[in-house]
């Protein structure tokens, strides 16, 4: 008898341990790698930051809910160190050790560029919301999917925007560092000023190691651009912002790709971006909202509660990224631990996904690029940023021509 | 010509630059032969000395100078003391391997500290700029310049008319025969270490105002520092002058006349053709031959 009971409680031990087990993997494992240190380290937290928003939010009310259940999130990040090859490793190891059962995408075109290739190859669904350049879309990938419009397209905004201006601005120079993102930030800066109108004086690409700007800025400056074109991250446009005052070089107007709307740039160089004009796809007083993060307007100050800084427009389209594949997941009721078949079926689901958030509709075109964006131009007023193109969508009138340096 | 003599002085400027961060590299090599790799760290350490000092308590990057100095001098002279001199007198790869691992940790628990933010020193004087007849004199620069050559003139005249200086030179010459004069090899090293630190961290806090300062900032600067002292001479001081000139020189007339993407090719060709056709430096006076 005794025995028996022995053989009991241990049969009790095991079913108790394996529903442990059981229990310990009812929540959703989604990992990404992503830049936290090197070049891009600074815009790759910013990024770490928007993904854990999400999922306090989410885990706050329970859990991602399927089918009237609720599963948690845990989130698993690890640092390429800006270094693609090193992405692709990480994403590897993420799902064939770590075994995750999603994929998020991390920070910059070059990362998410070898990332999602490994994610192509395990049919792993790959939303990024901060990575645009042309050649992401260009592959033909399936599993694919960026939140945030084509690279060329980012910066027309910046470009457009001369058509409110006056005197209109005739003459620009084109500059940009050599990675994928900026320099296609250029091309794209090319193809607009080009419908506009403006003629293109000098055009340069430049490596992203350049330590001194001044002398390649004062080659700019000797011809005399109205407006200067830089295809940028946040260290290439505040070395750009301290060169120009160096050398004195105050065109009508200068627009940046990325890094003005990154909050280091107003704290960092106070007073001498105003007059900065730069790319954006979101913007707080947008009339955008969903179910999970409010309006544009509160998700923007519950960042700020959370993190005592506003968010920039990667943060806002990596969370929308985020929370399109929570929704297609509780569409789908896809449970943890996600196969390959959930995995093909979110991916077709996303495919088919026309869905209103906080920051926009998100509708991914066939090349897996948002379609349903537009291009916003943001300017640096007072200290902070304002929306100022298009005029619909504008919170202030661009302020124009610049004030030269030394009457500031 | 007025481009081209503002991109020459654009140049000149850079060099003072490059020989300010350069010639504790140089003195360092010449006294112990360590190629110290955390030497952009050190620069590191400096720059955020100064941020840290103008950020909390509003002290002008200028008046910080001492305290990097002084914090860097102490620094340096405690990494010799206890680590490097263990190792200086085995094979120079033992010593590249420790100070590549000092460059790791620097960076790292730099980063770990002040995470990878970039970070500014902004002051009501930054930027601003003298006008003499349409040529641009950043202030800032200018200062950075003048500083560099009193650094390298101080530090010459250092090594060569004081007790101290002496006792390095002649540690630099013959270390064994420095030995049996008595003199203490490792507490000189240690100074010279801590010597070499300071001077960096000047420079750090100097090129704090116009530069950006982040925790993995270190590298490009220990490998200019690498080009200048091979140009100049490794181990010749005032060859850092020299080697910066010409390094910031060439780097900004490439940048203004050719593309700013053909300045770091320059560098590197510069490099190689001065390894093989005058490896002692543009003066000669360097004392790899």
């Amino acid at each position: 008898m005794r025995k028996r009971c022995f053989e009991v409680m241990i049969a009790g031990l095991v079913i108790l341990l394996a529903s442990g087990i059981a229990l310990a993997q009812q929540k959703f494992k989604i990992g990404y790698a992503n830049p936290l240190t090197g070049a891009f380290g600074r815009d790759g937290n910013l990024v770490k930051d928007a993904y854990n928003f999400w999922a306090d939010l989410v885990n706050s009310k329970g859990g991602i809910e399927v089918r009237g259940k609720k599963y948690p999130i845990e989130l698993i990040v690890i640092d390429d160190k800006s270094i693609a090859a090193e992405n692709a490793k990480f994403t590897e190891k993420l799902i064939t050790e770590d075994k995750v059962d999603l994929i998020l995408g991390g920070f910059g075109s070059d990362s998410v560029f070898a990332g999602s290739a490994v994610a192509e190859k395990y049919k792993y669904p790959l939303i990024s919301g901060a990575a645009s350049s042309n050649k992401l879309f260009e592959r033909g990938f399936k599993y694919y999917f960026s939140t945030l419009g084509k690279a060329t397209e980012e910066v027309r905004g910046c470009v457009d925007i001369i058509q409110i201006l006056s005197p209109k601005p005739k003459t620009g120079a084109i500059l940009g560092s050599d990675i994928l993102f900026t320099a296609l930030a250029a091309e794209g800066y090319k193809k607009y000023a080009v419908q506009n109108g403006i003629e293109i004086i000098h055009s340069e690409l430049f490596p992203i190691t350049l330590q001194d700007y001044n002398s390649m800025l004062l080659k700019v400056k000797r011809k005399n651009p109205d407006a200067l074109f830089v295809g940028s991250h946040l260290m290439v446009a505040m070395k750009t912002i301290k060169a120009m005052k160096e050398i004195d070089f105050t065109p009508k107007m200068v627009t940046f790709s990325y890094g003005p709307t990154v909050p280091d740039f107003i704290k960092n160089l106070g007073k001498d971006v105003e007059y900065v004009i730069a790319a954006s796809e979101w913007a707080p007083n947008l009339p955008y909202q969903d179910p999970l993060f409010g309006t544009a307007k509160q998700f923007n100050e519950n960042y700020f509660k959370k993190y005592g800084r506003h968010p920039d427009y990667v943060e806002a389209a990596s969370a929308a990224g985020a929370y399109a594949m929570q929704v297609a997941i509780e569409k789908l009721g896809i449970t943890p631990p996600v196969k390959e078949e959930g995995r093909v079926r979110l991916m077709e689901e996303l495919r088919r996904q026309d869905l209103m958030t906080f920051y926009g509709v998100v509708r991914f075109g066939a090349d897996g690029a948002n379609e349903a964006h537009p291009p916003v131009a943001v300017q640096i007023q007072n200290g902070r940023l304002v929306n100022v193109f298009p005029k619909e969508a504008a919170e202030a009138t661009p302020w124009y021509p610049m004030k030269p340096w030394k009457e500031r | 010509m007025l481009l081209f003599l503002q991109s020459l002085l654009n140049g000149i400027l850079l060099g003072g630059i490059y020989a300010s961060y350069s010639a504790g590299f140089s003195l360092i090599f010449g006294v112990m032969g360590v190629v110290n790799i955390f030497h952009g760290e050190m620069v590191m350490l400096g720059a955020f000395i100064t941020y840290w000092m103008f950020t909390l308590f509003h002290i002008d990057p200028f008046l910080t100078i001492p305290f990097s100095a002084l914090s860097l001098f102490i620094f340096g002279y405690l990494v010799q003391r206890f680590v490097i001199n263990r190792v200086v007198e085995a094979p120079p790869m033992i010593s590249y391997i420790l100070t590549f691992g000092f460059h790791l940790i620097i960076a790292y628990t730099a980063l770990w500290v002040w995470t990878a933010d970039f970070r500014t020193v902004t002051t009501g004087y930054s930027g601003l700029n003298a006008d003499i007849g349409g040529i641009i004199i950043p202030y800032a620069r200018f200062v950075t310049f003048v500083l560099a050559l009193i650094v390298v003139a101080g530090l010459y005249l250092l090594l060569n008319r004081s007790e101290v200086g002496r006792a390095i030179q002649a540690t630099a010459q013959d270390k064994e025969m420095a030995r049996l004069m008595g003199v203490n090899i490792h507490r000189i090293y240690a100074i010279t270490f801590g010597m070499g630190a300071a001077i960096t961290g000047i420079a750090g806090s100097m090129l704090s105002t116009y530069f950006i300062v982040f925790p993995q900032m270190g590298l490009p600067y220990t490998i200019i520092a690498f080009c200048v002292v091979v140009l100049g001479g490794m181990g010749y001081i005032p060859g850092a002058l020299w080697g910066g000139m010409i390094l910031g020189v060439v780097q900004s007339l490439t940048a203004t006349y050719l593309s700013a993407g053909l300045s770091g090719a320059f560098t590197f060709i510069l490099l190689f053709i001065m390894l093989i056709v005058r490896p002692a430096g543009i003066v000669g006076k360097g004392i790899v031959e």
